[in-house]
């Protein structure tokens, strides 16, 4: 826990210092290369063909989005598009786009750019991804050069948050038309404040200054342009080796460090510690309720009350994380604060009584049973999370629940999940706000995946669309608080941690405020600032 | 070698030739087993591609996109058909081409095992021949047990140690790959990998060369030699050397395939831009063409070097294809 004040002493420092960074901005003569190490490259660099977060890291530099997001994702800010209007109906957005702005080539960006982006990223049977997150598309047009008219079938509240993520950036559509496969691997042509210069799949991408860039705002750092002349995304697989290259100054700054290295930096004063104010991350455990045992709700609480989620903060994270007990951060837009979550809480005693309730009986081997068997879960989980899935095996064996642990590669653990021959999985995921994170997972509709509980519930499917189609901050707010209640109730997951990024920067680099949005701690660059 | 071996040489082209040809069926086989076990792993691109959050009708998209709908057989025949007509295909995670990446990642393997061999070769001899000489003494005790060691001790662990100690001291960059060998920046680069490297291969050859020296010092023919009045540093190098080194040439071919494997985990430690890397990379990110491409080069690399080993066996010592 010490650790954790420290990082929130170090997130407010580190404010105050971007604040500062943002009044100098303009002022400053920008100068040298910024190197960024972290341990896996993109797919590709195309915003509709790939989901990984290492392609939006580099993209969110590269190009820029019609809106962005406040530092606490509450508020939806202006950055290509300056102001917006929507119709009554919540059908119709109308984007008024900045003028003036231009990609890395010189050519201007106009209206017809975000048309052909979109069209792009909407071809149906394209090998694009993340799609659903455009909403239901009824058409989009330009009726000028600086007027977007994005027309839906149905009314999609959480459209311009959506809006914000890397997928949405504006890419050069003549572009990607001539290149096709190769686009995003052998040139990017953006509007952001750097320029594609080289990628070298798993070694490196280098980025260099947009010249022209005074298009930014405040959310997204400084108006522009860039402070440093060139970012260097470096790839650095191994943890031990990723941690020795900061040390040994040959990186500046990454987010991608182990757990362990945290208490070494803490004690370096040339290594500095920060968060982004708010960036949502939680680690569960899903539980399949179409499996035997698991179909019994008290069984799922049982399950929940034996794990002890602090243990895992503490011992595996060092507590660098926070252990939690809800299934998204109540920091984030449409949290209800009422939400009961006390059968997340840990409390053995609880599960013992729970299970008796349910009918099981303690065998001689130390496990309940009922009806002869045992009461034995399997569960999923990524070998990268080994440490957790031995934490949750001893809570649940010192409880009486057999678990057999089976961890899978990170590539192969999706085709395995669509198997359907586990009680329980573990993931962590990413979202932006209560709406994003009930959306994707509960709707029967994304059954099996990614809805892996196989949650199919005529209540929750009803708030979904009541959330989704409410066409003001209050409907939404309450069809979402009312959903969030009813899936804590539903016992579906044991949450288990709040994770943020946490950037350490070495000597060379000036503190500044890490962006939260899609988890891409270091946003649009434009902070980035030598010493 | 002179006219006394000739009759041995028109045997020795053809027992090349018929080297290679065996050489092809293996390739063919580690082909078809390499792309075999890539389809075995239940790693789908498509759904790696598509991420958490994908749909199965992006799935779908992706996988009709990369041609992964069709069947295996088919996948398969369509592959070789590429191969033969000398197209490695492309990678169907970022459309870059396999011969290029294997080129562009193939230099810098080279150089590292050529590195590590410059220094652990001779070391390795040097260790062994001083053993051999000083058989039961202390420092034979002692180098022996340090190859033990050596041959121990996995090389990611050295690997490991060296960057913590470089990344104290900041003696040499603990990532990476500086440029061309023969620059400042370069060998800096190379110093620590190639260490690392490099240990695999002292302890065997140490071990061996003290071994089959120690048996040639006891020859006949060495015995001959020290009695018709040569001088000891002579008997050494050009009697009970030379008969020593034959098997250490091919326990250093067999040690390549060693070396390529070392070079696969060094390559990931210190972040060395080569095949190895780029093979573990290529695996994990079930990016099949480029995985299968990388096998088929180390294989290919393997299966060479051990042609030259034979070669050079025949070379130095006739008898051998006599015996063939």
């Amino acid at each position: 826990m010490t650790h954790l004040r420290l990082f929130m002493g170090a997130t407010r420092k580190a404010g105050l210092a971007g604040a500062a960074v943002l009044a100098l901005a303009t002022a400053a003569a920008a100068q040298g290369t910024v190197t960024i190490g972290r341990k896996s490259d993109a797919d590709r660099y195309d915003p509709q063909r790939s989901s990984a977060l290492a392609a939006a890291e580099v993209l969110y530099m590269m190009g820029d989005t019609l809106v962005t997001l406040s530092y606490d994702l509450k508020t939806v800010e202006p950055a290509l598009a300056d102001s917006w209007e929507l119709s009554e109906d919540g059908l119709t957005y109308t984007f008024h786009l900045k003028s003036g702005v231009t990609y890395c080539d010189g050519k201007p960006f106009t209206a017809k750019d975000v048309v052909g982006s979109m069209e792009r990223w909407l071809t149906p049977d394209g090998p694009y991804v993340s799609a659903w997150k455009a909403g239901s598309v009824d058409s989009i047009t330009a009726p000028d050069d600086l007027t977007v008219v994005y027309k839906l079938k149905t009314p999609n509240s959480g459209l311009l948050f959506q809006m914000a993520q890397f997928n949405f950036i504006i890419i050069d559509p003549d572009q990607a038309k001539e290149l096709g496969d190769d686009f995003g691997v052998t040139a990017f042509n953006g509007t952001g404040p750097f320029c594609f210069d080289s990628w070298t799949p798993n070694q490196s991408v280098v980025l260099k200054k947009h010249d022209g860039y005074d298009w930014g705002t405040p959310a997204l750092g400084n108006t522009g342009p860039a402070q440093v002349d060139e970012v260097v995304w470096k790839i650095i697989p191994e943890d031990a080796t990723l941690v020795a290259s900061l040390q040994a100054g040959e990186i500046d700054a990454t987010y991608s460090l182990p757990a362990w290295a945290f208490a070494q930096f803490d004690a370096d004063p040339s290594v500095q510690m920060i968060q982004p104010q708010a960036a949502f991350r939680t680690h569960y455990v899903g539980m399949k309720v179409t499996r035997p045992f698991m179909e019994d709700i008290r069984v799922r609480e049982a399950v929940s009350h034996a794990i002890d989620q602090g243990a895992i903060a503490d011992a595996i994270f060092f507590g660098t994380v926070e252990p939690t007990n809800s299934y998204y951060s109540e920091d984030a837009l449409d949290y209800d604060p009422a939400t009961d979550t006390s059968p997340y809480v840990f409390d053995p005693d609880k599960t013992r009584a729970l299970l008796q309730e349910a009918g099981f009986t303690m065998g001689d081997d130390g496990f309940w049973q009922k009806d002869g068997a045992t009461l034995t879960l399997t569960y999923y989980g990524f070998n990268t999370s080994r440490e957790q899935a031995e934490a949750i095996q001893g809570d649940l064996r010192k409880a009486g629940i057999d678990l057999n642990v089976e961890l899978y590669d990170s590539t192969a653990i999706w085709a395995k999940l669509r198997e359907q021959t586990y009680d329980l999985y573990q993931m962590d995921y990413p979202y932006l706000n209560a709406g994003d994170a009930l959306n994707l997972y509960f709707s029967s509709a994304s059954i099996p995946s990614p809805n892996r509980m196989m949650w199919d519930d005529p209540k929750t499917d009803e708030l979904l669309a009541a959330g989704n189609s409410a066409v003001n901050d209050k409907a939404r707010a309450e069809a979402f608080m009312a959903l969030g209640k009813h899936l804590h109730d539903s016992i579906l997951w044991k949450p288990l941690l709040l994770q943020k990024p946490t950037v350490a920067i070495g000597p060379r680099l000036q503190a500044f405020q890490p962006a939260g949005i899609s988890g891409a701690a270091f946003g649009t660059g434009l902070q980035l600032a030598l010493k | 070698m002179g006219a006394v071996h000739r009759p041995g040489q028109g045997g020795m082209i053809r027992r090349l030739l018929n080297r290679i040809a065996v050489s092809v069926i293996v390739l063919a086989g580690v082909l078809l087993i390499g792309f075999l076990m890539l389809q075995v792993i239940p790693a789908d691109p498509a759904v790696a591609i598509a991420g958490a959050q994908g749909t199965e009708a992006e799935i779908e998209a992706i996988r009709r996109h990369l041609g992964l709908d069709q069947p295996v057989m088919v996948q398969f025949f369509l592959y070789i058909q590429r191969v033969l007509s000398g197209d490695m295909g492309h990678s169907v995670i970022n459309n870059a081409s396999v011969s290029t990446e294997l080129i562009r990642a193939a230099g810098p393997t080279l150089e590292l095992m050529l590195a590590a061999m410059i220094w652990a070769v001779p070391t390795g001899l040097g260790l062994g021949i001083y053993a051999a000489l000083r058989r039961g003494g202390v420092i034979d005790r002692v180098v022996m047990a340090v190859s033990v060691m050596g041959v121990s001790i996995p090389v990611f662990w050295v690997g490991l140690l060296m960057i913590q100690f470089a990344a104290r001291t900041r003696a040499f960059p603990v990532q990476g790959r500086g440029g061309a060998i023969w620059t400042l920046s370069g060998l800096d680069h190379i110093i620590l990998p190639a260490t690392a490297l490099g240990l695999i291969l002292v302890g065997p050859i140490a071990r061996m060369t003290r071994t089959t020296l120690s048996d040639a010092m006891h020859a006949d023919h060495v015995r001959t030699a020290r009695a018709k009045g040569a001088s000891e540093a002579r008997v050494i190098v050009h009697h009970a050397l030379r008969t020593a080194l034959l098997p250490i040439i091919t326990l250093l071919g067999l040690q390549i395939g060693t070396l390529m494997g070392g070079a696969v985990v060094t390559e990931t430690i210190f972040s060395w831009p080569g095949v190895g890397r780029l093979a573990v990379g290529s695996i994990i990110a079930g990016d099949y063409p480029m995985a299968q491409g990388a096998i088929i080069f180390l294989a290919s690399a393997f299966v060479l070097v051990n042609i030259l080993v034979d070669l050079v066996n025949e070379l130095v010592d006739p008898r051998i294809g006599a015996r063939a």
